[in-house]
């Protein structure tokens, strides 16, 4: 009787052991700021991760706008309740970065746990925004996307334009044949992004001191300079002559002007298009970002905008394991191409993009090239990005000041030298906090 | 206070026990430290911080955009006061004189109380947008040049409407009681020495009233101070140019968005300073002259 | 005679005016729900209701994806809830027992602490925010009901209220229980409470609907989306609204606020007697 019940007892605990064991997968979280239809794509790859292999779980988890997923971020690891992995966006980029200590480089991570780590997989544009001044990444390029210009072809037929216009000069040359038809012939959607921080990519100009403040927190901004200056002179023009429409800070307004037919061309994202294919009910396409042949004569790249994956320090081996894993998977060039086709987003690897080429991708769909293609143009010494302390307020300031330009209440020269001002000052309070 | 009480009984300090201890931990803990943070420069991990003094102070509360929104806030805080309360007042007292249809009138004017201040924001900032919305259109139809993408008057005006849109209902609700409240015997004296309604109503109706109008300013204030950047946040987020940022929304913007917890722990505290001296103000100068 | 119908006219104008300009955004949120996201982004805010009533609120409630993905509208209608009816009981029990101790006793921090108390006015959640959720994590609180509802009763208003309405209870009441031997706490269950009831029933309304329309701290305080509340699901289609890249799906952002408005109001109307009721008891 006894041993039979010992037998029993042991056959349970063995079953009980076996089946906890199969059922204790490591818990990896990955606090992310995807919303709605992409964050239904973060979901699927999480599911695909987790089916396909069974020692990690990795929950996915939205937390809001960029913005709202940092500060739960940060309210977290304050608090140690960091999760494993955080999107952070391109502006607080410098805040995550400079905290050292806050987070393990995806390099490291990955030398260390996936067999190594070669930046020169991944294609030009992606590789050193979020990287140190010595090259190494720090964090991995998520969903990246790139400024780019769509236009309505139908208004183009309208107005009798054959092609869309590659330099700014030929942009003004269109634009009262736009005007004629109806339309007013250009909005944008993020001015500091495109205005600002690419229009600097695009003509090689440098954005602040510091190389872009890759090298030290010790910088100024250098957007007070002649060629940002004609520029926005030039649209404030374009405005008062109705050739450009401001429809509202938010990206959503006046990316509806374009879907609703107002404006006959918009500045947007590469990621742009899917939703623009749902919504426009008209021809469109995609072409590069116009640059000023004034100022240069072969434009440069540009850079990433988007957000990238973080790897949060403090946590156990074993879990970093799992986080070098989960971005192995991400970046194998099956995954790289499925996010890149349902999100639009570029993929990141130089493998994904040719995998994309040789499924013909970019037959059927040739606008989403465009973006990579961009990205992959010529770099040349300030095309790598930037690295700017507290640049979420920055950008605060930029929009305000542009607002006053564009309803004429400070004049260009005015409103940069405030921003200027503005900016400097923030960047040295930012400085002050490190030292 | 009470002239009848209960002493020597350790049953006060249990029933505020709880209250106390909530505060306790939940309040007073988190609050200073927030304050303690306003002298610190740290980066927004935590991970480095220096002790700087008021420097936060200096840097963050007398800049030009502080000034600027320290400006509006109180533009803001006036006129939504003032207006949702004479609305409120006016609807109050009809719905009071009213005898057909008082009850529906009460309920469908109490009702907007229940929406939360971003849905609030949600719907106003639909209703105003240049492509969908109604009430830019109705706008540009009578004439007015309507761009509060532009133009900061417009920017405001929008603010203000929602905000004044929401309070109303609490303060009908206020007033409403409060003229439920005088005794019938009063009314009917009132009625019988004077036949203009109207001068009945600023004589004798409205001084009766006064505990209650004074309890709202206090509580309207705090409103428009503290809990309408829930309405900023999704209308205007302060565009065009920083002309409908209020200071709690500054708080809001450098502490939740821009990591930068030292500056805005600094304006939260010489936000809760203003208001504190609001308040002091409110208690000594004006209750005085109300009767109770 | 003609003057007296002047008058009703006028106050029947300005009441119908009132109610037009409180109601008019509610109606046309609900109109607008019952449309399809096409039609809203070609033509607008729609005035009559539409043919999409069933499929857009099936969607927004029932279906996986509605909304978030791994989240339904009715949970988080479940987790608003609880949160609205825990934080207004938890409020009128704790607020009850501090403004009847203020009152009723002679103690000697009577002062100070009713000071502390009111302080707890002047520094909103929203800047205390990343502290109180350091406390929190440091309980072991995230994630929990709990951990939602019990910070947020740390503010005064529910013990002013209620100090308010005990002050003006007379004197005599006490005297003649007193005479009668009642001990404290047979007065405050046997005569206090009873006489409360109007007063408890405008805080539990007043309550349930800050409660009901919290959005930072949940937002902050649940790190699974299964205990997100049905704000946070609001601002999420808000967030995608303005980040823009997709369809905007207008009609379950208006869904959602037409749900998220309806339980509040609901408690609202219900008790809407009692809630006038208590506030006048207050205000001699």
């Amino acid at each position: 009787m006894k041993l039979r019940k010992i037998l029993v007892a042991g056959m349970f605990a063995s079953a009980s052991l076996m089946s906890s064991a199969a059922w204790s997968a490591t818990d990896i979280q990955w606090w992310h700021a995807m919303g709605g239809r992409l964050g239904e794509v973060v979901n699927e790859i999480a599911a695909k991760y987790n089916a396909s292999q069974s020692t990690y779980n990795l929950v996915a988890t939205y937390k809001g706008g960029y913005e709202d997923t940092m500060t739960a971020g940060i309210a977290a690891f304050r608090a140690k309740q960091q999760p494993n992995i955080i999107q952070i966006f391109d502006a607080g980029a410098a805040t995550i970065i400079n905290a050292k200590g806050a987070t393990v480089p995806v390099a490291d991570l990955m030398a260390k746990h996936s067999g190594g780590f070669d930046i020169s997989d991944y294609i030009a544009g992606v590789r050193y925004f979020y990287a140190d001044s010595d090259g190494k990444m720090i964090g991995m390029p998520f969903n990246s996307s790139t400024p780019l210009l769509y236009y309505n072809k139908d208004a183009f037929a309208k107005a009798g334009i054959a092609n869309p216009p590659s330099t700014w000069e030929e942009l003004e040359a269109m634009a009262p044949k736009l005007k004629e038809a109806g339309y007013v012939a250009l909005a944008q959607s993020h001015s500091p992004w495109i205005f600002s921080e690419n229009f600097h990519s695009r003509h090689n100009i440098q954005l602040a001191t510091g190389n872009n403040g890759y090298d030290s927190t010790d910088v100024k901004i250098l957007y007070n300079n002649d060629h940002m200056k004609m520029h926005w002179s030039k649209v404030k023009e374009w405005l008062d002559k109705g050739w450009y429409g401001f429809y509202g800070r938010a990206w959503g307004d006046n990316q509806d002007a374009f879907v609703q037919k107002k404006v006959a061309m918009w500045l947007g994202s590469s990621g742009s298009f899917g939703g623009l294919t749902k919504s426009a009910d008209f021809k469109f396409g995609a072409s590069f970002l116009p640059y000023w042949k004034s100022i240069i004569a072969e434009p440069k790249g540009t850079f990433i905008g988007g957000a990238a994956l973080f790897a949060m320090s403090g946590k156990s081996e074993e879990e970093n394991k799992g986080v070098a894993d989960f971005l192995a998977f991400l970046t194998q060039p099956e995954m790289q191409y499925f996010w890149h086709q349902e999100t639009g987003y570029v993929p990141i690897t130089n493998a994904a993009y040719d995998l994309a080429k040789k499924e013909g991708y970019y037959n059927s769909t040739p606008d989403a090239e465009i973006g990579i293609q961009q990205l992959n143009q010529p770099g040349g010494e300030w095309t790598k990005g930037y690295r700017l302390g507290y640049y979420v307020q920055i950008r605060d300031v930029m929009y305000k000041h542009f607002d006053d330009i564009f309803s004429g209440k400070a004049s260009v020269d005015d409103a940069f030298s405030a921003m200027e001002e503005e900016s400097n000052d923030l960047l040295a309070r930012f400085h002050a906090t490190y030292n | 206070m009470k002239r009848v009480q209960f002493e020597h009984s350790p049953i006060p300090y249990l029933f505020i026990a709880p209250q106390i201890i909530i505060i306790v931990v939940f309040f007073l803990w988190p609050a200073a430290q927030a304050i303690y943070q306003s002298f610190l420069l740290e980066d927004a991990f935590g991970l480095s911080s220096q002790f700087v003094w008021f420097k936060n102070y200096s840097d963050t509360v007398f800049s030009t955009s502080w000034l600027q929104a320290a400006g509006f806030t109180v533009v803001f805080s006036t006129l939504v006061t003032l207006l949702s309360l004479a609305i409120a007042l006016l609807l109050a007292v009809k719905a009071n004189e009213v005898i057909h249809g008082a009850r529906t009138y009460k309920t469908t004017l109490m009702w907007a109380y229940a929406i939360a201040p971003p849905v609030a924001g949600l719907m106003g900032n639909l209703m105003f947008h240049p492509l969908i919305g109604d009430l830019y259109k109705l706008m540009n139809a009578i004439g007015w040049d309507f761009n509060h993408k532009l133009d900061a008057f417009d920017a405001s005006f929008v603010v203000i409407l929602i905000s004044v849109w929401k309070q109303v209902s609490v303060n009908f609700i206020f007033f409403l009681s409060g003229l439920q409240g005088i005794p019938h015997s009063v009314v009917e004296a009132a009625t019988m020495d004077c036949k203009n309604a109207t001068r009945r109503f600023w004589t004798i109706t409205f001084p009766l009233l006064a505990p209650t109008t004074f309890f709202l300013m206090v509580i309207n204030i705090t409103y428009a101070f503290f809990e309408t950047f829930g309405i900023i946040d999704t209308t205007t987020r302060g565009a065009p140019g920083g002309a409908t940022n209020t200071l709690v929304y500054k708080v809001f913007q450098d502490g939740f968005r821009g990591a930068d917890l030292g500056g805005s722990s600094a304006q939260s505290v010489v936000l809760m300073l203003i208001v504190l001296a609001l308040t002091v103000v409110q208690f000594r100068f004006i209750e005085r002259k109300v009767h109770y | 005679m003609n003057t007296i119908n002047w008058r009703l006219i006028y106050t029947h104008t300005v009441l119908i005016i009132g109610v037009i300009f409180m109601s008019l955004p509610v109606w046309v949120a609900f109109a607008t729900s019952t449309h399809d996201a096409e039609t809203i982004l070609r033509n607008g805010l729609q005035f009559w209701p539409g043919t999409h009533f069933f499929e857009t609120y099936r969607e927004v409630l029932f279906v996986e994806g509605g909304v978030m993905k791994s989240v339904l509208g009715t949970t988080m209608l479940k987790n608003s809830l609880i949160l609205g009816i825990g934080f207004a009981v938890g409020k009128v029990i704790i607020s009850m027992l501090a403004a009847y101790a203020i009152v009723y006793f002679r103690f000697r921090l009577a002062a100070p602490l009713f000071w502390i108390i009111f302080m707890t006015l002047l520094l909103p959640l929203e800047v205390r925010i990343i502290p109180s959720y350091e406390v929190m994590a440091g309980l072991n609180l995230l994630d929990t009901h709990t951990g939602l509802i019990v910070p947020l009763i740390a503010s005064a208003t529910g013990t002013f209220f209620f100090r308010q309405f005990f002050m003006s209870v007379p004197d005599e009441l006490l005297e003649a229980a007193r005479l009668d031997g009642a001990t404290p706490w047979r007065f405050f269950v046997d005569i206090l409470i009873p006489l409360s009831k109007t007063m408890i029933a405008a805080i539990l309304i007043i309550m349930f609907v800050v409660g009901w329309n919290q959005y930072l701290w949940p937002l902050i305080m649940t790190t699974k989306e299964e205990n997100y509340t049905l704000v946070i699901g609001i601002k999420q289609i808000y967030q995608v609204l303005a980040e823009g890249g997709e369809l905007p799906q207008y009609q379950k952002a208006f869904a959602l606020t037409i749900l998220a408005t309806l339980p509040p109001v609901l408690v609202v109307l219900v008790f809407q007697n009692w809630f006038v009721k208590g506030l006048v008891e207050s205000e001699k």
